[in-house]
């Protein structure tokens, strides 16, 4: 039953679940900043789930919208109201490959990069970015950084606020992954 | 003598309608958030019965539990505590039942009483929830 929901969830990785090269965190910590001189526009989730197949060199990160944090309880309405349309869109995914080379046996970090697909706001776009992996045995840290815009998941801004709001939205995720069995 | 007392009336109405508007905007704009602990849950429930009820059908069980308060029961999988100290209790199954997320302010107030909250005991959160994952996510929860 487990594997079953896991498959649904992230069919993705419908073959290699049973194996022992799946590393999965349910802490993942996503940050996005859109600060602007105006405005400081910066929400955190610690919700996200994230999944690495160090086998087929697979990525995978899930995150609930309303999961995020920001500092004014009226950003955090606008943003799931009227910017994300939370109530509609409850989920941000991303399914994605290493494309460079990657040696899970070292424990060294490496800077590697990751293709995607990225799906927000009933919206799907390809991205490439690069990530930080540290290995180990019982754990994998990664980090990662991409820019995105509002526009690219047609999230109309009002042109009233369009200025407070940075043109390019940064996504930090940052995961602590461990074996999943 | 009353045009004087008129412009003396249209003069106060309209600085204290400003009053009012600058009053309800700064209000608007620094409002609280959501303080859990002072709702009443719209639904109050096991962690079997959402469970059951987000897999059966999460596009209907997010029409109906999305950003509610709900008050979920059941027995405690797993404890984890977060980079940022704020700590995840997950209901029922470690992987794919309720998990409910405390802030790490809340962690500090609720102190003793999360400290009794340990593997394989029954507890019961108050949180909103935030919809399905593997897990079924409740957030800003407080302990019941």
């Amino acid at each position: 039953m487990k594997k079953l929901c896991l498959l649904t969830v992230f069919g993705f990785f419908a073959f290699t679940l049973a194996a022992q090269n799946v590393y999965l965190t349910k802490d993942a910590k996503i940050n996005f900043n859109s600060s602007t001189p105006i405005e400081d526009i910066i929400a955190e989730s610690n919700q996200a789930t994230a999944v690495i197949d160090i086998e087929k060199n697979g990525v995978q990160f899930s995150v609930l919208t309303t999961s995020f944090k920001f500092r004014r309880a009226l950003m955090e309405e606008h943003f799931n109201e009227n910017y994300i349309e939370s109530p509609k869109f409850p989920k941000a995914t991303f399914k994605g490959k290493i494309t460079s080379s990657m040696d899970w046996k070292s424990d060294k970090t490496t800077t590697v990069d990751v293709k995607g697909d990225l799906t927000m706001h009933g919206v799907t776009k390809e991205f490439t970015f690069q990530a930080q992996i540290t290995p180990a045995k019982e754990k994998i840290a990664a980090s990662a950084t991409l820019k995105i815009t509002p526009e690219q998941f047609n999230i109309a801004i009002p042109s009233a606020v369009r200025e407070k709001i940075a043109k390019e939205v940064t996504l930090k995720i940052d995961a602590s992954f461990v074996p999943y069995h | 003598m009353t045009s004087k007392k008129t412009l003396r009336i249209v003069v106060w109405v309209f600085f204290l309608g400003l009053l009012l508007a600058f009053g309800s905007i700064y209000y608007v704009f620094n409002m609280p958030h959501r303080n859990l602990a002072k709702e009443t849950p719209s639904f109050t429930l096991s962690a079997t019965q959402l469970i059951s009820e987000f897999k059966k059908d999460e596009v209907g069980a997010n029409k109906k539990y999305l950003n509610q308060a709900l008050s979920i029961s059941g027995q405690v999988k797993s404890v984890r505590n977060l980079e940022n100290h704020g700590m995840v209790f997950s209901l029922e199954d470690a992987m794919e039942g309720v998990s409910c997320s405390i802030d790490s302010v809340d962690v500090v107030k609720y102190k003793s009483k999360l400290s009794t909250i340990t593997e394989g005991t029954k507890a019961s959160f108050k949180g909103r929830c935030s919809g399905m994952l593997m897990d079924i996510q409740l957030i800003n929860c407080v302990p019941e």
